[in-house]
């Protein structure tokens, strides 16, 4: 578990574009047995999203300029091709920083109460948060079955849009239920975790407020 | 009841004024309220429609170049010399021609929405850097367009490089150079101020930007008749007074342009002989329409181009 | 309606929900109570979706990866030591460099907090060495990284820009003279403290090592060619020049500098991707709390209850300054861009502001209040990054906050700071 104390550092804060090495290590679920192998591999395919949607995102620009100056023609499908690359960004994104405890909190007060009171309120939040995920999950795969319905395109590439939202739904699924993980979590460990394997992030020695 | 009716322009233009005028009428002739959602309050083109659709808004104003990607023959719009060049004839060819009137509403109910009117908001005219007189001028003219498969292959067959560019980003891209020339209709041109970035305006005639006003069809229907005739008859008095505005709308915005430009504006209306080259690069177009809406799009195609002759002729 | 949902957004936010919890509550209760149960929660889906599709905001995870990609290869280091060969010596020197380095950074990162990392953790160690007050170090590097948030690009500004509509091109060199500004003020403020404090000079630099310091800095020196250059040359959309700042970081680091392998850029992508999730989540949630308020038609309320349509426009500037100073003081920038502009571009419209001076008025708020107790994020990155309790960060702030209000104030009434380069270029 030692690891995870490093690891949570910079956790807690609200820092958006902080240097960290947090994604750097090679997560492995705290989850038994057959449970945790998926666990692994579904955060193992997230990585693999998040960064090779990145790197998409700027091949598929740069490709998009340097079309425009040598060849005098614009590809016109790059922008819609960004924009299913961010909603894959986001949904592959939301999830993994749920399972890392990286979404930003404001936890000025939060950290200033007792640890009695940190762990209730956590455990209240993780669930709280899951029932708003997973609700997002169905009210989007709702509304994805209500656009293939009416059959709308994209512009450019000629393909359902219903087809682009697909990730959304599954995202907010498994953002909710790493939160009930976390939850649970909580419920049966003795220390206080933001994220299945995050321990809460502060020093107390350290930080006196 | 209060209703909502959202549409993709600022109050002050050519969308606005007709909400405007439907809501005066509507109010006065039922008990009913309109609330209006100018451009960006309730979304973009297609969140509003999807609104609409949804029954969250009773109204809306799309435009048929957008409605495209729900309903793929409205984009018969796009096809460059399909609509009447001149005012008088434009709008006797809205009032009279089949495909508006008859086949369109059909294709608009199949989508949930009763299709109340479509009408006319201006000649677009193109701006530049440099005179525009024959397709060869706009050789390597990268010339920004909404990313509309039609629009792209219209300047494609027009010579230009068309560029795809968020339209916030236009007037600072001219500036600066990343592109040389857009296209809008010409109350636009003048109220972004376009003319001082790209000096040169030139009209070709191919297109008079059309937009439409619908109803969710649901809602629609479960009014009364009194409630239906009155929306119907409101719709028509906005257009008509949006005909009205239109008359010289696109003349005194030249001159307003003329005015505030200066020197540096040139602004070249084509001749018909000099629009000829650029009227035969519009079957190109209608080919990749075609392509991608089939015999229904072929059907809408031909009865456009009988109705203009009709109009034309009467 | 109004009040009951921002109470609740505001508890949830202090108690320590992830952010887009509130803004997604907010929007939810909005969304049931407009229409009387869920039935129409698919709009609030539909604007979710809309929020994260402006093609103007991929320039967020772009300048993300550049700059992530240039702190963990050389590029951030060899411009610190640009700075410091020249400034070094002189009185106050190196909290001037410290200033200026933000600066420089500033120019490349797209955000604070990057800043504060990337330039406190070199910068720091050698201060306190050399005998400055560590409240007065940590003050400094925490404001000092507010240049960033204007000094292109900013995160800050691309997201204003997307929801107003506002030009990002003209957003970015807009912020120029304001950061130079605020610069200039904390130097001046710097010198003086160096000399009250008797803080000794540090060793002049020669020639020689600055011609190699500025050898070194070339090659990163050609960022903010690219960004400035790029966009005012007519190369690039500001979205393409941050895709362009990419190429050039890849190509420095694992061409030039060979500091980052392959398995590094992957990983650099994948913390953009996460960082980028955890941005755009808010993006999206933001877009579906503002469809209601612009709905239920909150924005004419609460503006028609302050009276500020009989403002004029200094005083619509005011309002605005103080709401999103205040708010940044409790929440996160990018969250409070997402609920108050939306709120506050009616009245920006109706009294004829120039959308890109209130944008840069924003900017300058929102960095002074994210560096201002009680809850102002760069405290708590300081706090995490240095290691430091809450009072030691705070302590050496007021002296900076005075002059970035002075800023701002200056901005209301000479709003030609920013608009000068502006004009030079777009009019
Ligand atoms: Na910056
Ligand atoms: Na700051």
């Amino acid at each position: 578990m030692s690891q995870h104390h490093d690891e949570s550092q910079l956790q807690s804060q609200t820092d958006t574009t902080a240097v960290d090495d947090i994604t750097t290590g090679t997560y492995k679920s705290d989850l038994p047995g057959f449970l945790g192998t998926i666990d692994t591999a579904i955060s193992r395919v997230e990585s693999v999203l998040l960064a090779a949607g990145v790197l998409l995102l700027a091949a598929n620009t740069i490709a998009n300029v340097v079309g425009r100056f040598v060849f005098q023609q614009s590809i016109f499908f790059s922008e819609e091709l960004n924009r299913i690359l961010i909603i894959l960004i986001t949904f592959a994104g939301i999830s993994y920083a749920a399972r890392h405890g990286r979404h930003i909190r404001m936890s000025a007060l939060y950290d200033a109460l007792p640890s009695a009171l940190r762990k209730p309120l956590m455990i209240v939040i993780a669930l709280i948060t899951a029932v708003f995920m997973l609700g997002l999950a169905w009210y989007s795969a709702q509304y994805i079955m209500t656009l293939y319905g009416r059959g709308r395109v994209l512009p450019s590439l000629q393909i359902p849009v219903w087809i682009i939202y697909l990730w959304a739904p599954v995202g907010f699924f498994m953002t909710g239920l790493q939160y009930i993980l976390t939850a649970i979590k909580n419920m049966l460990e003795k220390d206080i975790y933001l994220s299945t394997n995050v321990l809460e992030g502060y020093d107390d020695e350290e930080i006196e407020i | 009841e209060t209703w909502r009716y959202a549409f993709e322009e600022a109050m002050t233009d050519v969308q606005g004024v007709y909400a405007q005028k439907f809501k005066e009428e509507v109010e006065a002739n039922t008990d009913h309220e309109i609330q209006l959602f100018p451009f960006g309050t309730l979304g973009e083109s297609a969140d509003i429609m999807e609104q609409a659709q949804a029954g969250i808004l009773q109204f809306v104003d799309q435009s048929p170049g957008f409605t495209g990607a729900l309903i793929p023959e409205a984009q018969v719009f796009f096809v460059p010399y399909l609509l009447p060049q001149d005012h008088e004839t434009l709008v006797d060819f809205f009032r009279t021609s089949v495909a508006i009137n008859e086949m369109f509403p059909e294709l608009y109910a199949q989508q949930g929405l009763e299709l109340l009117k479509m009408f006319p908001e201006g000649e677009v005219c193109m701006t530049t850097q440099e005179p525009v007189h024959s397709p060869a001028d706009l050789n390597e003219v990268k010339v920004r367009v909404m990313t509309n498969p039609l629009l792209v292959e219209s300047y494609r067959a027009f010579g230009a490089t068309p560029t795809p560019l968020p339209w916030g980003e236009v007037y600072g891209a001219l500036q600066t150079g990343i592109i040389q020339g857009q296209e809008n209709p010409t109350f636009w041109i003048e109220s972004t101020k376009m003319y001082e970035v790209s000096p040169v305006i030139t009209c070709i005639g191919h297109n008079n930007f059309t937009t439409a006003t619908m109803a969710n069809k649901d809602f629609f229907d479960g009014l009364s008749e009194e409630d239906q005739q009155a929306i119907q008859n409101a719709a028509d008095a906005a257009f008509d007074h949006i005909v009205e505005y239109q008359k010289g709308l696109h003349e005194e915005s030249l001159e307003k342009i003329r005015e505030a430009g200066g020197e540096d504006v040139q602004i070249n209306i084509l001749s018909e002989e000099e629009r000829q080259p650029f009227m035969e690069a519009a079957t190109d177009v209608e080919e990749e329409f075609i392509g991608m809406t089939g015999e229904s799009g072929q059907q809408i195609l031909d009865q456009m181009k009988e109705d203009l002759a009709q109009a034309q002729g009467g | 309606m109004a009040i009951t949902i921002f109470s609740i957004m505001i508890v949830l936010l202090l108690l320590g929900f992830p952010m887009m919890i509130p803004l997604i509550i907010g929007a939810f209760v909005g969304f049931y109570s407009l229409f009387g149960g869920m039935g129409q929660l698919e709009t609030m889906v539909q604007q979710m979706m809309a929020g994260i599709r402006p093609a103007s905001l991929i320039a967020v995870p772009m300048f993300i990866f550049a700059a992530d990609i240039m702190t963990r290869g050389q590029s951030a280091g060899r411009l610190i030591n640009l700075v410091m060969s020249f400034v070094g010596h002189m009185r106050g020197g190196l909290a001037v460099s410290t200033a200026a380095a933000c600066t420089m950074f500033g120019a490349v990162s797209g955000s604070t907090q990057a800043t504060v990392v990337a330039i406190g953790s070199p910068l720091r160690p050698r201060m306190l060495k050399a005998g400055y007050n560590d409240s007065f170090i940590l003050a400094l590097i925490v404001n000092a990284s507010d240049i960033a948030f204007l000094i292109p690009p900013s995160i800050g500004m691309i997201i204003y820009g997307v929801i107003s509509n506002t030009s990002i091109a003209e957003l970015f060199i807009a912020g120029v003279g304001p950061g130079i500004l605020i610069l200039i003020l904390f130097s001046i403020y710097s010198w003086i403290y160096a000399v009250r404090n008797r803080v000794p000079t540090e060793e002049k630099a020669s020639w020689g090592e600055r011609l190699s310091a500025m050898q070194k800095a070339l090659w990163p020196l050609g960022f903010p060619v690219i960004i400035i250059g790029g966009i005012y040359g007519g190369v690039f959309s500001p979205t393409e020049a941050a895709a362009a700042c990419v190429l050039y970081a890849i190509f420095l680091e694992m061409v030039v500098f060979r500091e980052l392998d392959m398995k590094g850029l992957y990983d650099t992508a994948k913390s953009t991707g996460l960082i980028t999730a955890v941005v755009f989540i808010l993006v999206a949630a933001g877009a579906a709390f503002s469809w209601v308020i612009s709905f239920a038609q909150i924005p004419q309320q609460i503006l028609a209850g302050i009276g500020i349509d009989q403002m004029g426009q200094i005083g619509v500037l005011v309002v605005i300054s103080i709401a999103f100073f205040i708010g940044c003081m409790f929440v996160d920038p990018i969250v409070v861009i997402l609920v108050l502009v939306p709120i506050f571009a009616p009245v920006v419209n109706a009294v004829g502001l120039d959308p890109v001076l209130v944008g840069t008025i924003i900017t300058l708020q929102v960095a002074i209040g994210s560096a201002t107790p009680p809850f102002g994020c760069d405290i708590f990155t300081a706090i995490a990054v240095f290691k430091r309790p809450y009072m030691d960060v705070v302590r050496g702030t007021p002296p900076f906050i005075l002059i970035l209000l002075c800023v701002s104030a200056a901005l209301i009434f000479f709003p030609q700071i920013a608009l000068f380069l502006r004009d030079l270029a777009f009019r």
